[in-house]
């Protein structure tokens, strides 16, 4: 036992008259006082102080809601205050209101009698006992899920007393009725009895569940205490202090690995330990004082004093036991008399060295520092473990760094100003990471910085991760002007990776300050981050540059469709116009999704030739009537006139025509005509028989002489009808000459007609023709009479082997006469 | 909570055009125990609402959006966490990496829309993630420019992770599409081209129909380098495919005959270790003969070669009025509405235009022959500069040569950047002299042989985005190109970047990554490969999707829905 602190805080009242609660690991203290008590007169509002736990005052506020049942920290540090209506209100360390949640409505009637703060491996859970004598719990704040407790058989009045024990991941609540215990989980009520305990127990007066959930605590109205395994299933020990009168706490105090097991019992003057031993400790309270149950101890805390109550860890014990010849103690001694530069230091370093000791003795006295609350005490052990160290080779020296950094750390923490006494044991189970946390919830940035460094954590983890949280608090200073908070905040982040100043703008904004927000988002190097919260704070057109900046395309959609949403539609096309990256993504959005909104967006720009475009579109794709489609054309073939495109206009005006025609022929001839391009609905016409129309339709629509003829040809080619095309070719002289004629023909397998042409067609196609219908022989006189050298080697390429022996032999003796020439 | 805690971790995957849903399902607001044959029926539902989207061409950023509206009208938007599966790289081949984007030429070329360069930029960034970053950078066109910067502000954003490593690929070089449409306009005829012309590669791999096969089913083949044959052939010119394919068969034959003479044991070796190859060698044989006669069939004909003739007298510019009544020809005989357009768009790129005249005639015809929509198709040409009418100003060349006798050139250099920046023009003719695109042949070009990548167009043309990349890196920059770049009217938009790095290993700057932004063909693949071999360089391809003539025309026209 030794004290941490004495503490300063100026209390008016006595610890008994408040509503007491202090957090573990070194956690603050919360006070309640006036607690509502039926003999004080309700008028004076109660003070809610929150203390840190060297007595440093942290906040103080009115009170200013309804009778506070109980107080408790969640494992976040946030003080839990359970009302009499069932409301339970959430504060900071700072008395900083964050939010508030309901225990059910049940309790709404039946009033709170009684709650509990208990942590779990989830985080924080609240048990409460209602007027009905019904239990509800949660088994996590955060996440809050009511579970009603089944009801107690025949229970009448309140049970004498009861606590939250958390088994297998699952929260039960443990009572005792008289001489009864019940062990409550949400599904059944069943009656348990401890194993061995003593006769003649009438009512259980206090219970207390180990901070592991491991063990339990029963305190009888006989002065019997029964310690055993919070499953009941198993008896530790038993102690009879012949104390009959009800303790005002009862709590454990062990290590988490320890054999022994002991329970610390506080009466109003009295401090009892009580373990497997036939002998308590006793010690005299001289003020009103309070226990806190620790992983590796009891801190207990009065008015004036902080003292902490642990078993003594081995290590020490082994060292600084009486006359002990324990290695540590023996190299602690030798370092002593080494530094009195007497030879007596060898003596006692050869004898552990002759034992072989010297690595235990030198760990000995590094874990013997860890538990040491005194620095000057650790120094000496850690020079001694050092001293030692210096006669081993080999021995790895990370321990015993590790130790110093530590120790270091702890120190500085457990320093009256900061007031975290935390043990080493408690500072290894909670981590340097919640260490870390905790500092910057007690807004203690710069030692929380300064730790990082020395413990040279990776800047994403560590500083950075500090300076972003600064920020946000930063931001949250109301009385500095949003230019100079931004300074503040870009000079000390610069660009320190891993700090995200979108993060700390939705904080800013998230206080009201969107000037601010806008200000910090400003530092954000990537843009992407800026825009989801420029939209929440409605500046949705700084959010479409920027997100256009960030060359995004889906945040470009997503800010677009909120845009789209949030103006009417002519600024919102007005801020599409300044955009064009944006309107061109919203035109293919368009072009998929809302074909009606395109067409506005071209009005709007004026864009005819477009808006023509899209008419078109239409008349083929959206308009089914024929009537509709024809107006949707005429519209098309006006924008085209504004857009001074004659040509398309023109076509457009052809296309009407057509489309009427086509009606026409339909309604008169029957098949189908509508959708044919001019060339096939001829074609169609010619194939059907009906030339006269064909002839007209070609004059009507100027087809050009050679697409007629080409177009004649293979329509009357495909009707085999060789009278037709040969009284056809003969009309006039042909635009395309006789090649084509002859190629058809082929095409249709039909040489005899094929003949016909080739002899009509021109000097300088002949080899062509002559060769198409496989008269090589002839192609060859044809070829050798033109002198033309590429004629004749088209001519021998075509020569097959041995049919055409003689032709290829003239064609090169024809050949070699040009040469000679 | 029983039954539900089964189903809490199950995952649906959800399918949406070319983007990956995962709904994941919370057990949060379901406070009763649910049995999961129960809400079986309900998901089922559910995948059927988010595919019917499907159907609608969904956008990039719109397809997650609506994701999220059917999951809100269904009221369980809480209760669902989304996520995104967005699988930017798909590796084709050994050396060609495909994004599969062929939207991305119609969306960017045509609609203006930028929603794909941050999908590139994000594809780069994984590359340079997982490769280092590289050395060299080079690029040229608006969209290689704004998907590079955008790039480099990822890069920058999540510095660090990229930084100190080796780099592993020495060079990128990025290229838009618009800079050399001639190339993808040409017709193909080195094999993999042709073979993508005539069937169509589909994500690596085509459908041999029942007249390839030479049976009565279509078969799906793969086409990369671990088929031995076809890997071979690939980058052959046509003219030869048809001769190594028979060496190759008697080869073939000359193996299954050793058989002949062995004795037991080798003949167990030989059933052992060789037949299997050989088997399969002699699979894939016949299919790429199958292949080639049909190619054959459909080529060799009198059209082909005179279409080719066609194509190649706009390459090289001369006797432009016949090749313009080749073309009407083949519209007045409704060939085919994508070959017409094609050569439209040939005649108009190399002629800066077309001239008035010819460009309103030919447009009446077509339309004539294909049909009245393809007004559309021509605005659309239009706008991405594909058809084109010579502007009034191409007295333009009148008034400057004027213009420059009155005032100094430089001047004249000045108006002349002014009008063509007013009228984009394609400058295909002088470029075409400047990189010696044409190449001056003596005598035959020995196809088997080939001396330059002109042998991919049967060593007519030289492809001019090859050209282009073989300057840059042979000049390791654009020092000298200034006059190109100028024609290609990108003179703010060439960029190189080379960071002075000497951790570079040798071996890592023979490695060129090549990104084709809007898709590139088979035959620039198969140049590159050919100045990789000898040049000693290594390219690897990174393309938004492989694409052809064919494609990128059917990606222009407005057809009936």
């Amino acid at each position: 036992k030794y004290e941490l602190y004495s503490m300063d805080w100026d209390l008016k009242e006595e610890l008994r008259d408040c509503l007491v609660a202090a957090a573990p690991y070194g956690g603050p203290i919360a006070l309640l006082r006036n607690p509502w008590r039926k003999e004080k007169p309700a008028s004076a509002r109660p003070v809610l102080e929150i203390y840190s736990a060297s007595g440093v005052p942290l906040a103080s506020l009115l009170w200013k809601s309804g009778p506070v049942v109980s107080l408790g920290w969640s494992a976040e540090e946030e003080l839990l205050c359970v009302q009499e209506d069932g409301v339970v209100l959430v504060y900071g360390l700072h008395g900083d209101f964050r939010r508030h949640f309901s225990m059910g409505n049940e309790v709404l009637q039946n009033r709170v009698l009684d709650a509990r703060i208990f942590h779990t491996e989830f985080g924080s859970g609240v048990a409460i006992l209602t007027g009905a004598h019904r239990f509800t719990l949660s088994a996590n704040v955060g996440d809050l899920k009511l579970r009603r407790m089944p009801e107690v058989p025949g229970l009448q009045s309140a049970p004498s007393c009861w606590t939250a024990v958390c088994q297998d991941r699952v929260a039960h609540i443990l009572l005792a009725v008289g001489p009864d215990l019940y062990l409550l989980d949400h599904a059944a009520c069943s009656a348990v009895t401890p194993p061995g305990l003593a006769p003649g127990v009438s009512s259980f007066l206090q219970m207390a569940v180990s901070f592991t959930y491991r063990h339990l605590a029963l305190f009888t109205d006989t002065g019997y205490i029964w310690m055993g395994t919070a499953s009941l299933k198993e008896k530790l020990c038993e102690f009879n202090c012949n104390i009959r009168a009800p303790p005002k706490q009862m709590v454990w105090c062990s290590r988490p690995r320890s054999k022994e097991k002991a329970v610390v019992v506080a009466w109003e003057r009295r401090l009892m330990v009580v373990g497997d031993a036939p002998e308590s400790i006793q010690f005299v309270l001289d003020e009103d004082s309070y226990l806190v149950p620790e992983l590796d101890g009891v801190r207990v805390f009065s008015r004036s004093t902080h003292e902490f109550l642990h078993e003594v860890p081995v290590a020490s014990e082994e060292i600084f036991k009486i006359a002990s010849m324990a290695p540590g103690a023996l190299l602690l001694e030798a370092q002593k008399e080494y530094e009195k530069e007497s030879q007596k230091a060898d003596e006692y370093l050869r004898e552990i060295q002759e034992l072989g000791q010297l690595p235990q003795a030198v760990q000995q006295c590094i874990e013997a520092a860890g538990h040491e609350h005194w620095p000057d005490m650790q120094k000496s052990l850690l020079r001694a473990a050092s001293f030692g160290k210096c006669f081993l080779d080999r021995f790895p020296p990370d321990s015993f760094v590790r130790m110093c950094q530590d120790l270091r750390v702890l120190n500085a923490v457990r320093d009256y100003h900061i007031g975290i006494p935390l043990t080493y044991s408690q500072y290894k189970q909670l981590t340097i990471q919640v260490l870390l946390d905790r500092l910057v919830l007690r807004r203690l940035y710069p030692l929380a910085i300064q730790i990082c460094e020395y413990l040279r954590l990776p800047e994403v983890q560590g500083v950075s991760r500090i300076l972003a949280h600064w920020a946000c608090y930063k931001v949250q200073q109301k009385d500095v002007s949003d230019e100079d908070v931004a300074r503040a905040i870009n000079q000390k982040l610069g660009d320190t990776p891993g700090v995200s100043y979108s993060d700390i703008a939705a904080r800013a904004y998230g206080c009201g300050r969107t000037e601010l927000a806008i200000k910090l988002l400003e530092y954000e190097p990537r843009s992407g981050e800026q825009v989801p919260l420029l939209l929440k704070m409605k500046r949705s057109k700084l959010a479409l540059s920027k997100a256009i900046e960030s060359g995004d395309t889906d945040l470009v959609f997503t800010v677009l469709l909120h845009l789209k949403n949030e103006l009417n539609r002519g600024d919102f096309f007005m801020t599409l116009r300044n955009q064009p990256m944006a309107l061109s993504l919203y035109r293919q959005f368009c072009k998929h999704q809302e074909l009606e909104t395109l067409k506005d967006l071209y009005n709007q720009d004026d864009n005819h030739q477009e808006l023509g475009s899209f008419h078109i579109r239409a008349s083929y794709a959206a308009e089914e009537r024929i009537e509709g489609r024809v107006a949707a054309l005429q519209t098309a073939a006006d924008a085209f006139y504004k857009a001074k495109n004659e040509f398309a206009a023109k076509a457009t005006e052809d296309q009407m025509r057509l489309l009427r025609l086509q009606r026409r022929l339909e309604d008169e001839l029957g098949g189908r005509f509508l959708d044919l391009s001019l060339h096939d609905t001829v074609t169609t016409l010619i194939l059907s028989g009906q030339n006269k129309r064909a002839e007209q339709l070609a004059r009507d629509f100027r087809i050009p002489d050679k697409r007629l003829w080409w177009l004649k040809l293979t329509a009357l080619a495909d009707l085999e009808d060789w009278e037709e095309l040969e009284k056809f070719s003969k009309s006039k002289k042909s635009p395309i000459g006789y090649l084509p004629f002859v190629e058809i023909c082929m095409k249709q397998h039909n040489k005899y007609e094929a003949k016909k042409y080739a002899s009509r067609v021109g000097p300088e196609q002949k080899v062509k023709a002559l060769l198409l219908v496989g008269d090589v022989a002839q192609a060859a006189d044809v070829a050798i009479e033109h002198r033309s050298e590429a004629e004749m080697s088209l001519v021998l390429s075509h020569c097959t082997g041995a049919t055409d022996g003689a032709t290829a032999d003239k064609i090169q003796r024809a050949r070699a006469q040009a040469q000679k020439k | 909570m029983g039954d539900w805690d089964g189903v809490r971790d199950q995952q649906l995957y959800l399918l949406l055009s070319e983007f990956c849903y995962f709904l994941m399902v919370l057990e949060k607001t379901l406070e009763s125990p649910l049995d999961f044959k129960e809400i079986q029926p309900y998901f089922g539902h559910l995948m059927r609402r988010v595919d019917s989207l499907e159907n609608t061409p969904m956008l990039g950023g719109i397809g997650f959006y609506a994701c999220e509206m059917v999951l809100e009208e269904e009221g369980i938007y809480g209760d669902v966490s989304c996520d995104e599966w967005a699988f930017s790289l798909l590796p084709l081949d050994v050396d060609l990496l495909s994004m599969e984007l062929p939207e991305f030429f119609r969306d960017y070329f045509l609609e203006g829309d930028q929603r794909w360069i941050n999908t590139l930029a994000q594809a780069l960034h994984l590359l340079s993630t997982l490769y280092g970053p590289f050395p060299n950078c080079y690029g040229i066109g608006r969209c290689a420019k704004m998907s590079y910067e955008l790039w480099k502000r990822l890069e920058e954003e999540e510095d660090g992770e990229t930084k100190g490593r080796r780099p592993e690929i020495g060079h990128i070089f990025l290229l838009d599409r618009d800079m050399d449409f001639v190339t993808a306009l040409c017709s193909q005829v080195v094999y993999e081209g042709l073979v993508d012309d005539t069937f169509r590669i589909k994500c690596g791999s085509v459908d041999f129909g029942p007249e390839v096969t030479s049976s009565d089913k279509s078969l799906k083949v793969l086409l990369n380098a671990e088929d031995k044959v076809f890997n071979e052939i690939r980058n052959e010119h046509f003219s030869n495919v048809f001769g190594f394919l028979s060496q190759k068969a008697r080869n073939l034959q000359a193996q299954y005959d050793r058989r002949r003479g062995m004795d037991i044991k080798q003949m167990k070796n030989f059933v052992s270790q060789e037949l299997k190859g050989l088997k399969q060698e002699h699979r894939l044989l016949s299919l790429h003969i199958g292949a080639c006669e049909s190619i054959m069939k459909k080529k060799t004909k009198q059209d082909f070669q005179e279409l080719i003739k066609t194509e190649h007298a706009l390459l090289e510019g001369f006797n432009i009025r016949e090749s313009t009544n080749y073309i009407e020809e083949h519209i007045d005989r409704q060939v085919s509405p994508i070959e017409s357009l094609r050569l439209m768009c040939l005649l108009s790129i190399t002629e800066n235009g077309l001239i008035p005249k010819d460009y309103r005639s030919l447009k009446t015809q077509y339309l004539q022959s294909y049909g009245p929509e393809h007004l559309l198709t021509f605005s659309n040409l239009r706008r991405a500069g594909l058809l084109t009418e010579q502007a009034p100003g191409d007295t333009l060349t009148a008034v400057e040569s004027k213009v420059s006798k009155l005032v100094t050139d430089k001047a004249a250099g000045k108006i002349t950047d002014a009008f063509s920046s007013l009228a984009k023009r394609s400058n295909f003719r002088a470029i075409s002299k400047k990189l010696n695109l044409i190449p001056r042949v003596d005598g035959e070009y020995d196809l088997k042989v080939p001396r330059d990548m002109a042998y991919v167009f049967s060593g007519a043309y030289v492809p001019l985005s090859c050209r282009i990349i073989e300057q840059v890196l042979e000049r390791r920059g654009w020092q000298g190109l200034d006059e190109v770049v100028r024609l290609l009217n990108c003179s703010e938009l060439a960029f190189t970047d080379m960071t002075k790095d000497d951790k570079a290993s040798s071996e890592s700057l023979r490695l060129i990554l090549v990104v084709f932004l809007g898709g590139c063909t088979f035959s620039e693949i198969s140049a590159l490969r050919f100045l990789g071999r000898e040049k000693g360089y290594r390219f690897i391809f990174l393309t938004t999707a492989v694409t052809n003539s064919a494609r990128l025309m059917e990606a222009m026209s407005e057809v009936k829905a």
